[in-house]
């Protein structure tokens, strides 16, 4: 499947572009254009899929030119199970937001060719192995979303546009610094600059790298970290979330939602758990306390918005703060859960954005004091209202449940360990964080749906039109699909995370290399040598490096104590 | 192992079939066949949904009971719902005699109530919506009992929670019925969260332990792990069973209503009668003692646990029948008598005798479904009208009614030999000679269970009051109330239609695809079924009996809450009977060392010749007390509630300010608390500290006079600055200049 990744990014990127070139009055050719572009790169996305294997943590499909050699910068793509169905969720989510912005009148043929390009630097920030590669479309993204927000956007969209770019741009300053700073690293240690992720991995697995770097590696470690807690958004980065989502077209909400914030916790689990791995233990208690203050305070804001907009942007940072939550555990059933929360997240709060902008649509208002009793009036909308709010809330059957108990649970098992110097209370207290998320989605709903309908300009309302509930449908299979059978997912993710977490938190030498086809991660979780093979899919092990070390089990820390001190 | 195990999915596939066809098929269906037809249609199906699972319930019933005693135990695994390298939770179920009983009982019950439904919902323009949510619990509710680890029983949870806040709001235009749903859904969240945090408790036991255990299966959750290895810790840690069973406790108040978490269960009467009777008397509001019942491994290895959960089950069991005293709403009296039979549930639980717990919840399933219908009958029959001060001699209008719900009325009461007389004298019995409950030296459960006469007593006097205010006197007193001009619809939408013109339709932006809103018929046409109520009470009106749908499910009701107690305990007048029927049955579901704290054999006890007397004549002096107090009736002249009590009535309407103070806490509070977050802590703190930093930076451009004003120079410059900084300090701090080497 050589090239597969490059078209990826290649597609839409042409698309945008010869969509450009069309004539703006023909509205109908651009959006078919736009669509049919969406669609292919989504065929594609799924070629690829269908293609990766999910038993091994390495990178497949790789794609690797060199492109500047004396400061090791080269064109460097690969998949594996982290960005995977980042990747398919982007492209599904495009052609859901391509369609609903049938309904944009202004401006078609830019805005199609801004989505498309999003769309591209968002699937190339996935696929990037190349530190610099990733920081061009990481900046390549903001440029789209800026003019989505600012063009086509309400009536405070300067300013939240501005914000939105501002925010994250400083935040990728840092991140640059960081990179940069690896790089020279590098140079110091072998002699040439690499900003070859793989490459800079490796030699931090062998514990090479950082060797006479300790207090620099905590340095950067923050730089990454603060560049993504922005994009995540985690508390106190999270202000210029509300403002952006309340601004934004409809389109834009639903993509940045549903994949712009992944870029903040993908970059974690990319970047800060494999690069840091000597540091990132001393600051799990922190980064756990912001996400716990995030889930609380994101929820309580959302509670008392008079825009429903707003409540359900606040209601991102409360749901991204579980997405922290259970990768910071740093157990492998919370990064498990963390990682498939991102995706659960992203198709709910995306259908969330969709069904409120097609009540936009109809009525050009969001205030919830504009509403009620919607539900004897649109009873198939308040149908599919009801069953994505519930998976947001974390209705067990529903997506939402999945991820938010096995973050909750890693987190907890942590606490209990004691494991990073992680007290219990923190997850306790994040728990309650699911009452009050009941607490602001069922004022939602009530405010909407239930009670008389007296508002006179509600009486006339239509019910949703059969393509806007084929729009719909997708979404709402993918909320019962994530909650009743999730292995479809954790089967693609299980190795890649669980390889994650094992950079993270070994010893050198223990940790897996993403650059070494020697290492496999075995049936239960353990790292192990295996034979020299030629494909990726099927390994015979050899010898065990290192255990699974899942569950904080007392036997196995009471042996290791004993290895440690003879 | 028998074939017909296997078909155990059915149990849950039945109801959820039923649901699925109501959400894609009814509504199409009643509009085709007509409205009569289609929901006569759309009814049975419903019914035959719940009543094919009882079938094969009893069915599996019979297989278990052919195999020998200590084999009664079938799992059958359907597929791996989560399965990664650390743990696996698959779809699995438990038939044991525990589960089967919870399904004989929420589909026995479950399918009379759905016959009894058919008929009170006949007027319902959303009737298949009605029944697709009920089907939905069913099935919800199956899952809940019958799943054969925490996690099922989990899904089971918080769906059934989720069921009873969508048929609590289900006459959703009536914005206080939506409230009570949201409260029902948030305060079942808390309890849910204990649960939680319980589950994550045991798995953090074995997890941690796997080693030393030798546990080679990564399914925490599954009963047969937890019940073979979790003794073991237990045994070493008592701390953390008293933890973990505090945590479990906590979501059976939720679910259970009890102190301080019964909040929700009265609001839960703003539900269609039906609803009250299935989900918070029979079956739902149960689990909590299910779930103890499962859990006793946790329970009986902590004695703090199961004083703690003696003592509230006592109290709510008290005060709830106090505050009983003081509601007019029939149902409200039922609602909170339900509270306080569940208190005594715990109290059997509390005291190690788990399978007491089951023998009041199978009873009490019966006497309460049975009032709940019985109280929706007179609702029905007096045109949805649940204040009995507009009630009183209905005995002579729905003689069928009034019978069989004072069937239910002595059951509940405990006139002796009746259902409810044989499990609450099993439970004040038990809990008497009970040694486990023990805290700091005091034997909680022996007090409790004396304590509990009282309880027992006030039962009997506030259901006297009930049914005296409704079926007896001399009194008719909706003939009181004068008849309206003629009787009215509130349809004070339709004014609103007409002076709705296309100038409003300008307001919202040109509707460009000319589809988003309908014409005025259209919008006439949604609003036609406004109001389900056709005729309001007052003096023309003459209560009639109920439809047979809805008498027959009371009279089989009525057959069951009279002899239930002699079918599962036997009584010792009766030697041809078989005797202890359901505790023999539910030996297997037993823990080893809860029964240790049980068994035949009591120690003596003070006063233990006072039992057996007092237990038989409690409920009878109760009835006899209330017979004399509410005898004349109420007074005419002076309205309701103006004797001496009237304080304490007034007092126990308003839940002693419980409610009130709980309510206002978190809704007020939490308003102030988030709006201060919102307006002070997000606007002003952290993007007032942002803006500032963009100020700042807009004031040097300005006094550089260089740059012109434009958010991209400032954004500009600030990176060009911020990275200068950054490069400065980095290079400062990790001594790349050689400063520090």
């Amino acid at each position: 499947m050589q090239g597969i990744l490059t078209s990826l990014i290649l597609v839409p990127l042409v698309g945008s572009l010869g969509v450009a070139f069309l004539p703006e009055e023909r509205r109908d050719l651009i959006r078919l254009t736009s669509m049919l572009t969406a669609i292919l790169t989504f065929v594609l996305s799924l070629v690829m899929l269908g293609n990766f294997h999910g038993g091994s943590f390495h990178f497949q499909m790789v794609e690797k030119a060199t492109w500047v050699e004396r400061l090791g910068i080269s064109y460097h793509l690969g998949v594996d199970g982290i960005s995977v169905w980042l990747i398919v969720l982007t492209t599904f989510l495009m052609i859901i937001s391509i369609w609903f912005s049938f309904y944009v009148q202004e401006k078609v043929k830019a805005y199609m060719a801004l989505l498309l390009l999003l769309q591209a630097a968002m699937l190339g920030f996935f696929l990037s192995l190349d530190l610099i590669l990733f920081f061009i479309f990481f900046e390549l993204t903001l440029v789209p979303m800026y003019f989505l927000i600012n063009i086509w956007g309400g009536q405070r969209r300067a300013y939240a546009a501005v914000k939105f770019f501002i925010y994250t741009a400083a935040g990728s300053i840092l991140m640059l610094v960081g990179m940069i700073v690896l790089a020279w690293i590098h140079s110091q240690q072998y002699g040439m600059m690499t900003f070859d992720l793989v490459q800079i991995q490796s030699s931090i697995a062998k514990g090479e790298f950082w060797a006479g770097y300790m207090q620099l590696q905590a340095v950067i470690f923050w730089f990454f970290l603060i560049a993504f807690l922005v994009k995540v958004p985690m508390f106190p980065f999270h202000t210029w979330l509300p403002d952006a989502h309340v601004e934004a077209p409809t389109a834009g909400s639903v993509i940045l939602a549903g994949v712009l914030l992944k870029m903040g916790t993908f970059g974690i689990l990319r970047f800060v758990l494999p690069l840091f791995p000597d540091v990132i233990g001393q600051f799990v208690v922190p980064v756990m306390i912001l996400a716990v203050v995030g889930i609380l305070y994101g929820g309580i804001v959302a509670a008392v918005q008079p825009d429903v907009k707003k409540l359900v942007a606040y209601s991102s940072v409360a749901h991204m703060g579980f997405v922290m939550l259970g990768i910071f555990s740093l157990t492998h059933t919370g990064i498990q859960g963390g990682a498939i929360q991102q995706l659960n997240h992203g198709v709910s709060t995306g259908a969330l954005f969709l069904l409120i902008g097609l009540i936009y649509e109809r009525r050009h208002t969001r205030l919830f004091k504009d509403f009620g009793g919607l539900k004897a009036q649109m009873p198939i909308f308040a149908t599919l209202f009801l069953i994505v709010m519930l998976s947001s809330v974390g209705l067990p059957g529903t997506n939402g449940f999945i991820g938010e108990f096995l973050a909750l649970w890693g987190a907890f098992q942590a606490g209990m360990a004691g494991f990073n110097g992680l007290n219990v209370l923190i997850p306790a207290i994040a728990a309650t964080g699911v009452i009050v998320a009941a607490v602001y989605l069922l004022i939602m709903f009530k405010d909407m749906f239930y009670g008389p309908n007296d508002n006179p300009e509600n009486q006339r309302l239509k019910d949703l039109k059969p393509w806007e509930i084929a729009m719909m449908a997708p979404l709402i299979v993918l909320i019962f699909w994530g909650g009743l059978y999730p292995n479809t997912f954790f089967q693609k993710m299980d190795a890649s995370l669980s390889a994650a977490r094992l950079m993270a938190i070994n010893e050198p030498g223990q940790r897996p290399m993403w650059s070494d086809l020697t290492h496999e991660i075995d049936g239960k979780g353990a790292l192990v040598q295996v034979q020299p093979r030629k494909t990726i899919k099927e390994f015979v092990p050899i010898r065990e490096i290192s255990p699974a070390k899942m569950n904080f089990d007392r036997n196995e820390t009471v042996l290791q104590a004993e290895v440690a001190s003879q | 192992m028998n074939p017909i195990f296997n078909q155990v999915w059915w149990i849950i596939g039945l109801p959820l079939i039923g649901f699925l066809i109501q959400c894609f098929f009814g509504k199409r269906v009643i509009e085709k066949l007509g409205a009569a037809t289609g929901k006569r249609v759309m009814g049975s199906i419903a019914v035959l949904a719940i009543a094919g699972a009882f079938g094969l319930g009893l069915a599996i019933t019979q297989a278990l009971a052919q195999l020998p005693f200590d084999q009664r135990f079938v799992q059958v695994t359907l597929f791996d719902w989560i399965k990664i390298y650390s743990l696996s939770i698959p779809f699995e179920v438990r038939i044991d005699p525990l589960s089967m009983t919870m399904v004989l009982v929420i589909t026995g019950i479950g399918s009379l109530i759905h016959l009894y439904a058919t008929g009170y919902m006949a007027e319902e323009p959303d009737y298949p919506r009605f029944f697709a949510y009920l089907n939905l619990f069913v099935a919800f509710m199956l899952v809940l009992v019958m799943g054969n680890n925490l996690a099922m029983l989990f899904i089971g949870w918080e769906g059934v929670g989720l069921c009873s806040y969508l048929l609590i709001g289900f006459w959703y235009k009536d914005f206080a019925n939506s409230l009570a749903a949201n409260k029902a859904f948030i305060v079942n969240r808390i309890g849910d969260v204990g649960l939680a945090l319980g589950m994550f408790l045991i798995v953090y036991l074995l997890a941690s332990n796997q080693t030393a255990l030798g546990i080679n299966t990564t399914r925490w959750l599954s009963y047969d792990v937890i019940f073979e290895y979790l003794p073991k810790v237990l045994a070493e840690q008592p701390m953390m069973a008293t933890a973990i069973a505090i945590c479990l406790f906590i979501g059976a108040c939720g679910k259970s209503a009890q102190f301080p978490l019964y909040l929700w269960l009265p609001d839960a009467m703003a539900g269609p009668t039906p609803v009250s009777a299935l989900i918070h008397a029979a079956t739902m509001v149960t689990a909590g003692v299910v779930l103890l019942n499962r859990m006793q491994v946790v329970f009986a290895a902590s004695p703090i646990a199961s004083a703690i959960v003696v003592i509230v089950g006592l109290f709510t069991a008290v005060f709830a029948a106090l505050i009983a005293f003081g509601q007019t709403d029939i149902k409200k009296v039922l609602a909170y008598s339900t509270v306080s039979q569940l208190g005594l549930m715990f109290v059997a639980c509390g005291a190690g005798y788990y399978w007491v717990g089951m023998f009041h919840v199978i009873t009490h399933a019966f006497f309460k479904a049975l009032l709940f219908l019985g109280s929706g009958a007179v609702i029905h029959a007096m045109a949805h009208e649940q204040d009995m001060r507009h009630y009183g001699n209905l005995r002579k209008y729905i003689p069928i009614t009034f019978w069989s719900m004072f069937v239910g009325f002595i059951a509940i009461a405990g006139v002796p030999l009746t259902s409810g007389w044989f499990s609450k004298e099993e439970i004040i019995h038990d809990a008497i000679f009970s040694k486990l409950a023990v805290l700091g030296g005091v034997n909680i459960g022996n007090a409790a269970g004396w304590l509990t006469f009282g309880a027992a007593l006030l039962t009997a006097i506030y259901m006297t009051r009930m049914m005296m205010l409704t079926f007896a006197g001399p009194q008719e007193r909706w003939k009181l109330i004068p008849a309206a001009e003629g009787h009215g619809h509130p349809d004070h939408h339709h004014d609103d239609h007409h002076a709705h013109d296309h100038a409003h339709h300008e307001d919202h932006g040109p509707d460009v695809h000319g589809f988003f809103y309908s014409d005025e018929e259209m919008a006439t046409k949604n609003e036609v079924h406004d109001d389900h109520h056709h005729h309001e009470l007052d003096e023309t009106h003459t209560p009639r009996e109920v439809p047979v749908s809805m008498w027959m499910p009371l009279v089989i009701l009525a057959v069951f809450s009279l002899g239930a107690g002699v079918w599962l305990k036997g009584y010792k007048q009766f030697p041809t009977l078989p005797k202890d029927t359901l505790e023999k049955w539910l030996e297997p579901v037993a823990y080893e060392a809860a029964k240790a704290h049980g068994g035949k054999h009591h120690s003596p006890v003070p006063y233990e010749h006072l039992i057996a007397p007092l237990g038989y004549w409690i409920g009878v002096a109760g009835i006899v007390i209330g017979v004399l107090w509410y005898m004349r009736g109420l007074p005419k002249s002076e309205g309701w509630d103006m004797s001496k009590w009237n304080p304490f009535r007034a007092a126990a309407r308003e839940q002693f300010g419980f409610d009130r103070s709980m309510v206002d806490a978190g809704v007020e509070g939490g308003g102030v608390l988030g709006r201060f977050m919102w307006r002070v802590i997000d606007n002003r703190v952290v993007d007032g500290a942002v803006n500032g930093i963009g100020l700042l930076v807009a004031g040097f451009s300005k006094g550089f006079g260089a740059l012109q004003t434009g958010l991209a120079r400032t954004y500009a410059l600030m990176m060009l600055l911020g990275t200068a900084g950054i490069l400065g300090w980095l290079m400062y701090a990790t001594g790349i200049f050689g400063g520090r080497g």
